[in-house]
């Protein structure tokens, strides 16, 4: 079932760093992963991405096409049908842009086809705000995208390549979000070391679907009107379970990408000093940075502190989530995502974690810390609420949900 | 620019048809006529793209089947421009990479008005301006929403009442937006190598400029008028006369512009009153006779540009 | 790859609660019904409303968006005190539930098999089949035996020609089926109308009232001819784990082709394990149709008579169905839905339309000859 299996070299190829930021580390990575169609259209802060490729076809630095399209939903319909034609493709898009584009990204998935986009985050009009918030990339969580939360340049670019490996695996099939933080991975720049060509060439077989949308594969019809008592649920289940069969695709291939890279990745959560730690704090992407250094500072007070980091929303690690709080007394959910009159005005992300340790033997106290409306936050606020979770601990506490940097009464 | 005329004789039209038989379009459909000519005239080597429509709903999954005998794949209905543009790039990305063997495939989009005119404008004006061959866009225009049970687009004829524009005491009239002219529009993309309108009749004039379509070298649009019984309210068995009585009463005009170059196809020679064509039309019934009269001024005077730019051998816009 | 099939009989279910309440089924053509059919049930529901009677109609939804000619229907269902009124939308496998099934063309009544199901399918014992048409009650009775599969039927025909009273025909088949039924009467009927304000329509009820013929009927399952021949269970590929083959699909779709009955056709349908990633199916090869499931839309078919055919090839050319052959000319009735366009275009007018019951039986229906002068809008 799964495509040709190449043998890892014996010496690694180790290339040197180059400073790049994350557009142009993605962009390098799309080139090296062979890809034939991309399609682009402006918005910030994901549009950095699609300048570099533009310039590096121009530049005939690789053979592709890319499609300047008229809006994001033509440019999301683009790279869904040339996908179905056969070949490998690249989209991506921010904020209100996959906002309106939502209608060809969600048949992406529901016709399995797999894409692979880019996600810079940024906080949904109105009013227009270049800030960061995760509701954009999160709004996509419930279609079948496989969606990853990077958090470095070189996380990224080396997600982009394990994407294609693993939405175009024929246990999975289904298209992969990368989501990068806006600004904080789009436009910062830090040594990045490259994949190299041969790398990815070895590590990543070339796109075969099992039925492609051309004459050389017979009279194939994709996607017909059903009458759902005749079909239904049956083509519901294949997404759900190409969803479930992801998570050890997605093992599999971080372990290979290790063996042909030399970089060793944790597949689903990366967590530091959870062995012992009492109080927990979770998050996802860039500013996970500035949280395991706050954790770091109060370990060295003597609090147990440990962080968990989610590599990927979907699939939801759940089994490893509950695993690696097993004996917290306390954890705090940072996160940039928000959903309005949610229940105790929780964020996307405790839900998703809420909802996981509601199967747990233990329950730790769970607290919610929310960054929204695109205002960036300080080690200050990552040191307040890491507070507030230890407090927590040994003082039930006072609410649930606590809106950082915000100007007025937090109600 | 293959300018000869692929099919001269219905004797000699290929017997096969790739949209093929077993499908649940009404009786007396004229977009599934359409369909069959269009398929027949771009053979097997074709992929074809279909936004939403009845074209789609219709020829709808029946216990696994699919009356499509080449490929097809659905898009959303505002996706055709965009969704062809994806399918042209990776054939031609594919075969220029060395990944696929080189060949001419056509790719044809069956959008409707609705799909073309309306929420997918836009990205079919994307379409246009790209330089890929052998696509070819169709609007099927059946001048309304017939799928969802017949709402107005803006394509649909003054007077006619919809769902959506119903003629009633106080609005009388029903539509009051005149049709929107989708090849004049297709026509404004300079890329653009051939723009043609079509419908049923003559016989093989739509087939003809199919094959002239796909051979143009660049991107291409026909917009042809496929008559409707469900939505136009009229006798399934009717739907090629008034194809016919169409083009007659001067109502459709048939064109083309190669590269360029306007042809005007046919000059009713006397054209006929528009009331020949509306009044077996129940969507027109409401209409009085000063209205048919509006009409058919409209239309006479519309003329006057199209024999213009037949003299000229260019577009002269006609409003 | 050869695909191994296993035998399956489709399980139907039964739901008593159903069973206690009066249903009434409305089969027309698509369009050309819809206006007529949609007045008919609301009227009903109207006049049980009237009666204190909890009651609900709709349109079988699956049909929708309707199309010109196919076979669509209509529930109109009357309550009874503490039973509950359930919307169900898959009501035909269901069990005995029809007490009245209204056929607003008598071509309904010459289906083999339909789009949905058997006319009969779902039917009470005591069902009253109210039919639109000129022909005699014994004609329809005989009809009924040998297509129509009503085993062990102690009812009621009525007949009405309703076009000959009201162009709009639901009129005088709402004052016919008053005649043959006591649960929805005359005066109830007469008063809907008058709070739906159609009171200038309650003159074609009362015409269609005195017009109607009526007649029992004691119909045993052994007489008709059908019953018998009629195959329930279904020949599918058995599930190995292998899967998303077109072979496996082409025995899927044989399947349902075969199938005779509506529960038998969606017992046709695969589990999920055989479907490819993204809903594929697959077409038939270039020169063979798809399998079709359109024969019921037909209501009168083309006849060519060959002597005058002059093999101009029109009638293939304009064939909205494709079905009519390209060499040498022959129409394939599996396809045809009867629109009447070959008979148009034909420059020799080679091509006659002849309906159905005409055909098929050498009846003369002035119903089925009947057209629209003015549709009204029925959506």
């Amino acid at each position: 079932m799964s495509a040709i299996k190449p043998i890892p070299p014996v010496a690694i190829e180790k290339p040197k760093a180059k400073v790049w930021n994350g557009a142009r580390a993605i962009a390098e990575a799309v080139k090296v992963a062979d890809v034939d169609v991309i399609a682009a259209y402006p918005i910030r802060p994901y549009t950095g991405i699609m300048n570099s490729l533009a310039s590096m076809i121009a530049n005939g630095e690789f053979t592709a096409d890319i499609i300047v399209a008229d809006s994001e939903h033509s440019q999301f319909e683009v790279v869904k049908h040339a996908s179905a034609v056969g070949a490998r493709v690249f989209a991506g898009s921010s904020g209100v842009g996959l906002a309106f584009a939502a209608e060809p990204i969600i048949v992406t998935a529901l016709s399995q086809l797999p894409v692979v986009a880019a996600i810079g985050t940024r906080a949904l009009d109105d009013p227009g705000n270049f800030g960061m918030e995760w509701s954009d990339a999160l709004m996509f969580r419930d279609f079948g995208w496989l969606i990853s939360w990077a958090k470095t340049v070189q996380e990224a670019a080396d997600m982009t390549l394990v994407a294609y490996r693993v939405a175009e695996d024929r246990r999975v099939l289904l298209p992969h979000f990368i989501a990068l933080d806006g600004a904080a991975i789009t436009h910062v720049a830090t040594p990045v070391v490259p994949v190299t060509k041969q790398q990815a060439t070895e590590f990543l077989p070339p796109y075969r679907p099992p039925y492609r949308i051309d004459p050389q594969d017979g009279p194939v019809t994709k996607a017909q009107h059903i009458a759902p008592s005749l079909i239904g649920p049956e083509q519901r289940k294949t997404i759900d379970v190409a969803q479930k069969r992801s998570k050890q695709v997605i093992a599999e291939a971080w372990k290979d990408f290790a063996k042909y890279t030399g970089r060793e990745y944790p597949p689903f959560l990366e967590t530091i000093g959870m062995e012992d730690a009492e109080f927990a704090l979770i998050g996802m992407g860039a500013y996970m940075k500035d949280i395991e250094l706050v954790a770091s500072r109060l370990r060295s007070k003597g609090y147990k502190v440990g962080t968990v980091r989610l590599r990927y929303v979907r699939p939801f690690p759940a089994e490893e989530l509950i695993n690696a709080l097993g004996g917290v007394k306390a954890a705090g959910v940072i996160e940039f995502g928000y959903s309005f009159g949610s229940p105790f005005g929780t964020g996307s992300l405790y839900h998703e974690v809420a909802t996981s340790l509601y199967e747990a033997d233990t329950k730790p106290t769970l607290l919610d810390f929310l960054f929204l409306g695109g205002r960036e936050p300080t080690v200050e606020h990552f040191t307040q609420l890491a507070e507030k979770v230890i407090e927590s601990a040994h003082k039930k506490p006072q609410k649930k949900t606590y809106w950082l940097t915000l100007r007025g009464e937090d109600i | 620019m293959s300018s000869q005329v692929a099919f001269k004789n219905i004797k000699e039209i290929p017997p096969v048809d790739y949209y093929t038989s077993g499908r649940r379009t009404c009786a007396g459909c004229g977009p599934a006529i359409g369909y069959r000519l269009i398929s027949k005239a771009a053979g097997p080597n074709t992929i074809f793209i279909g936004p939403t429509g009845c074209m789609y709903v219709a020829n709808a999954h029946q216990f696994l089947t699919s009356p499509y005998a080449v490929p097809w794949h659905h898009t959303q209905l505002g996706g055709g421009g965009a969704a062809a543009i994806g399918v042209a790039s990776a054939l031609r990305t594919l075969m220029l990479k060395g990944k696929r063997k080189l060949e001419d495939i056509n790719v044809v989009v069956m959008g409707g008005d609705g799909a073309m005119a309306d929420i997918g404008f836009s990205g079919l004006s994307m379409g246009l301006s790209y330089d890929y061959q052998r696509l070819l866009y169709i609007i099927y225009d059946n001048e309304a929403y017939m799928n969802t049970g017949v709402q107005a687009s803006s394509t649909t004829p003054w007077g006619a009442t919809t769902t959506f524009t119903p003629a009633g005491k106080v609005k009388p009239i029903g539509n009051t937006r005149l049709k929107k002219n989708m090849a004049l529009v297709a026509a404004a993309h300079p890329k653009v190598k051939y723009v043609a309108t079509a419908t049923l009749w003559p016989p093989l004039d739509l087939m003809n400029k199919v094959h002239r379509a796909l051979n143009a070298g660049g991107p291409t649009l026909i917009h042809v008028l496929l008559p409707c019984p469900k939505g136009w309210f009229t006798d399934p068995s009717a739907t090629v006369d008034l194809s016919r009585l169409a083009v007659e009463t001067g109502m459709w005009v048939l064109w083309e512009s190669i590269e360029g170059q306007f042809k005007l196809n046919y000059k009713p020679k006397p054209r006929k009153h528009v009331r020949e064509y509306l009044a077996p039309q129940g969507r027109f019934s409401h209409l009085k006779d000063e209205d048919m009269e509006k009409i058919d001024k409209m239309i006479e005077e519309e003329w006057k540009f199209w024999e213009e730019s037949a003299k000229l051998g260019r577009l002269v816009v006609p409003y | 790859m050869t695909v191994k099939l296993v035998k399956v009989t489709p399980k139907v279910e039964r739901y008593p609660e159903y069973e206690e309440l009066d249903w009434v089924i409305a089969h027309g053509l698509g369009v050309d019904h819809t206006a007529d059919i949609t007045s008919f049930s609301q009227t009903i529901a109207q006049a049980g409303s009237i009666k204190g009677i909890e009651t609900y109609y709709y349109m079988r939804y699956d049909d929708s968006p309707e199309r010109n000619y196919i076979p669509m229907a209509f529930y109109t269902v009357l309550g009874k005190p503490k039973v509950p009124v359930l919307l169900h939308e898959e009501v035909e496998p269901v069990g005995e539930l029809f007490k009245v099934i209204a056929v607003f063309s008598s071509s309904l009544l010459l289906q083999k098999t339909a789009q949905r199901a058997l006319l009969f399918d779902g039917a009470k014992k005591d069902a009253i089949l109210l039919v639109n048409t000129s022909i005699t009650t014994d004609d329809v009775v005989r009809l009924v035996k040998k297509y129509n599969l009503a085993q062990d039927w102690f009812g009621k025909v009525v007949t009405i020609s309703a076009a000959k009273i009201d162009s709009a025909i639901a009129y005088p088949m709402l004052g016919a089926l008053a005649r043959g039924w006591d649960r929805i009467d005359l005066d109830s009927i007469l008063t809907a109308l008058d709070v739906l304000g159609k009171e200038k329509k309650k003159e074609s009820v009362r015409k269609g009232y005195e017009a109607a013929s009526v007649k029992e009927v004691h119909v045993l399952a052994e007489e008709t001819e059908m019953f018998k021949k009629i195959k329930r269970e279904v020949e599918l590929p058995e599930f190995t784990g292998e899967f998303w083959t077109p072979e496996v699909y082409y025995a899927y779709q044989k399947a349902a082709a075969e199938a005779q009955t509506y529960p038998s056709r969606i017992a046709t349908m695969p589990r999920w394990e055989v479907l490819a990633p993204g809903l594929i199916e697959f077409g038939p090869q270039p020169g063979k149709r798809n399998l079709g499931f359109t024969t019921p839309w037909r209501w009168q078919r083309p006849i060519i008579d060959m002597n005058k055919c002059t093999d101009c090839k029109l009638c293939h050319y304009y064939c909205p169905d494709g079905a009519i052959d390209f060499a040498p000319i022959k129409v394939d009735y599996d396809y045809c839905k009867g629109c009447g366009t070959c008979e148009k275009v034909c420059p020799v007018k080679a091509i006659k339309m002849v309906p159905e019951i005409e055909y098929l039986e050498g009846l003369r229906d002035e119903e089925v000859l009947r057209r629209f002068e003015q549709r009204e809008y029925g959506f």
